[in-house]
């Protein structure tokens, strides 16, 4: 987006300082950008080449030499069934953290933006988590979902029997059995899930945290994205037959919103790859590898077990999808997003 | 307005709030818990302050429990009792000694267990020279980007807008083995250097610094001003506010980033970040230390969430300035 401002405003800046540039100051633009360059070549450029060329050795730190394994490591990673639960484990987080966060910040900003009062207050409290240190907030998190004496277990079992347990087993629904759906069940046993401790759950228990940490993120860029809309366009769709609320959005709003959209689920799914800090506060990668993301694979393997190689192949594949993602984006800011 | 139109409002405002609950209840937890007793949170009693009663704290009347010694101190004054007597009498004394407000136990137990001091002090140093460093090398970085013309500026901006598509976070792998072998690792240097270079941060000067108009900066150079003083005394002024955006943008990310220090920091407690404190205090954590760890993170989360509500327009803009990439 402000890509595109910058091309366009480069040759302007050019024009006018041809004018104005006495030659001595022209060797000052190399002293200036240097440092800046050097920095970008050995910090950020260099290490993706040695990431590549490790991946085809045997190397870890201590040892002299290393062996070249060609595609060893790769095929490691394509074939061992623990590095194939890494991709399955890392791609569902992503599927369902970047849409549950993506929908939920847009659903926000929503509600929000439609709102007489309170606004701010809203905005304020879903805007919490972004702030506070994740590290910090998975531990409580943790402890809310601590199986004997957590908050969350504790108020499901005070639930039972309640209005709570009427509600939420849903059998006032028509054709729903209460005492066998997913409340009602653990209700009748007395016994509630373990969260991370049970591998069944704990991955959707670190996606649950995954999403009450983004969202509020998601939300306050789609508010910047709705204050960017003409209201006369919401007002023209009206005047043209769109009554409802709903095909105002679908017809306006939402194609408005695309270009916003693009960056949120971009930054969403690249953010949401590297999640690590949950992982090694609450699960290690556990239980049985439920929850081994790639950037904890990376840390486990090469930082823990020095086994650079494999870590080295684990980052080429994350760096690929990375790329992969940013590349998606500018072909979808190039060609569709507005006006849909 | 319609009674419909209040009935919408309405659900607007049950379905927000009941979303604000969700989000508040770790923070609700991290606060409560951060008060009350480690029975109290045990058995989930007390409401949100607990009860505040005095609480004796067991490890602190074991490390003083009196011994043979103190014993024969103690018989003058407790003439004519038995050694039995005389124990228990100590006993009593030293709990009552050990006795304190939950809310102060947990929180003097969350400074006196750990150097938590010496972990915000790091916190402090290594975000602010992160900041300061990435200013200074993207400042004039970004200037001569702007406003001078020399051979290969576009290749540089080309090549600035290639490296924003990398994640420092994806390299740390080579980036520790590159600190490694030059023997960095463990140190404020290895905090600080993968972060120095903000592409960002360039490319966000950059951007602000075409909108600056060249008058001015012709204007300086007839004044004599060297270029040098003219990124520093002209250029650095008029972007304050860009600055102050990417100053809470690069402050937030550092201050709560635990991935990169439990990388390159194994061990060595003098260097650990707030985040990795409170790691390493889960890690030996009992049962008892709950609240001093919830205290901990209290501590930890306060100044950024302080600052937010303070200066929430601020906040939102700088964290959310990476939506301009």
């Amino acid at each position: 987006m402000a890509v595109a401002s910058a091309e366009i405003a480069a040759p302007v800046g050019q024009a006018r300082s041809k004018i104005a540039k006495p030659a001595q100051h022209r060797g000052t633009g190399y002293w200036f950008a240097a440092p800046a360059v050097f920095l970008m070549i050995v910090i950020l450029i260099v290490p993706v080449f040695i990431a590549a060329a490790l991946s085809f050795t045997d190397y870890s730190l201590g040892n002299t030499s290393a062996e070249w394994v060609g595609i060893d490591n790769y095929d490691r990673i394509l074939s061992r069934s623990t590095y194939l639960k890494m991709f399955s484990s890392t791609i569902i987080y992503v599927l369902v953290v970047v849409p549950a966060s993506v929908a939920l910040g847009l659903g926000a900003a929503l509600l929000i933006n439609s709102l007489k009062v309170a606004q701010d207050f809203y905005k304020t409290i879903f805007f919490l988590p972004v702030m506070a240190a994740l590290l910090a907030m998975a531990i409580v998190w943790e402890f809310a979902l601590h199986p004997t004496i957590g908050i969350v277990n504790d108020s499901l079992e005070a639930g039972c029997g309640t209005l709570l347990q009427a509600i939420f087993d849903w059998g006032w629904l028509p054709f729903v059995d209460g005492s066998q759906t997913w409340y009602g069940r653990h209700c009748a046993d007395g016994q509630f899930p373990l969260w991370l401790r049970d591998r069944d759950y704990a991955l959707w228990t670190l996606c649950f945290i995954g999403i009450w940490q983004a969202f509020g993120f998601n939300m306050v860029l789609y508010l910047a994205g709705l204050t960017a809309i003409p209201r006369e366009l919401v007002q023209a769709a009206e005047m043209d037959g769109a009554r409802s609320a709903w095909e105002r959005f679908r017809l306006v709003t939402w194609p408005m919103l695309g270009p916003t959209t693009v960056f949120v689920v971009t930054i969403s799914s690249i953010r949401s790859f590297q999640v690590f800090d949950t992982v090694e506060a609450l699960t290690q990668g556990g239980p049985s590898k439920s929850t081994y993301v790639m950037m904890y694979a990376i840390y486990e393997k090469a930082i823990q077990q020095n086994l650079m190689g494999v870590g080295a192949a684990v980052t080429v594949a994350f760096i690929f999808f990375v790329l992969v993602i940013t590349f998606v984006q500018r072909y979808l800011v190039e060609r569709r997003v507005h006006y849909s | 307005m319609s009674a419909t139109h209040y009935i919408g409002e309405g659900w607007k405002h049950l379905v927000l709030i009941l979303g604000s609950l969700v989000v508040i209840l770790p923070f609700y937890v991290m606060l409560s818990y951060s008060l009350k007793s480690p029975g109290e949170i045990e058995r989930n009693e007390g409401g949100f302050f607990g009860a505040q009663e005095m609480m004796v704290d067991e490890r602190c009347v074991k490390l003083r429990e009196p011994d043979r010694n103190a014993i024969a101190e103690a018989r003058e004054r407790f003439p004519g009792q038995s050694d039995t007597a005389i124990y228990q009498a100590l006993v009593s004394e030293i709990e009552s000694e050990c006795s304190t407000r939950p809310i102060v136990f947990n929180y003097t137990k969350a400074f006196s267990e750990a150097p938590l001091l010496r972990y915000l002090l790091n916190g402090v140093i290594v975000t602010v020279s992160i900041f300061l460093i990435q200013i200074v090398v993207a400042l004039p970085c970004a200037y001569a980007l702007a406003k001078l013309r020399f051979f290969g500026r576009e290749f540089v901006f080309g090549m600035v807008l290639f490296c924003l598509l990398i994640p420092v976070h994806a390299i740390a792998l080579p980036l520790y083995i590159m600190l490694a072998k030059v023997g960095l690792t463990n140190s404020y240097a290895a905090l600080v250097i993968p972060w120095t270079i903000s592409v960002f941060g360039i490319f966000l000067m950059r951007q602000f610094f075409m909108t600056v108009p060249d008058d001015l900066i012709d204007a300086a150079r007839m004044d004599g001003m060297s270029e040098f003083s003219i990124v520093w005394k002209v250029m650095l002024p008029t972007a304050v506010p860009a600055l102050l955006a990417f100053g809470i943008f690069s402050v937030v990310a550092h201050w709560n980033d635990y991935f990169w220090p439990r990388i390159v920091v194994t061990g060595n407690r003098d260097l650990f970040t707030p985040p990795l404190g409170l790691r390493e205090f889960k890690g030996d954590a009992d049962g008892s230390f709950f609240g001093p760890m919830m205290a901990t993170a209290t501590i930890i989360v306060t100044p950024l969430i302080v600052a937010f509500l303070i200066a929430q327009r601020r906040f939102i803009e700088g964290i959310t300035l990476s939506g301009m990439k």
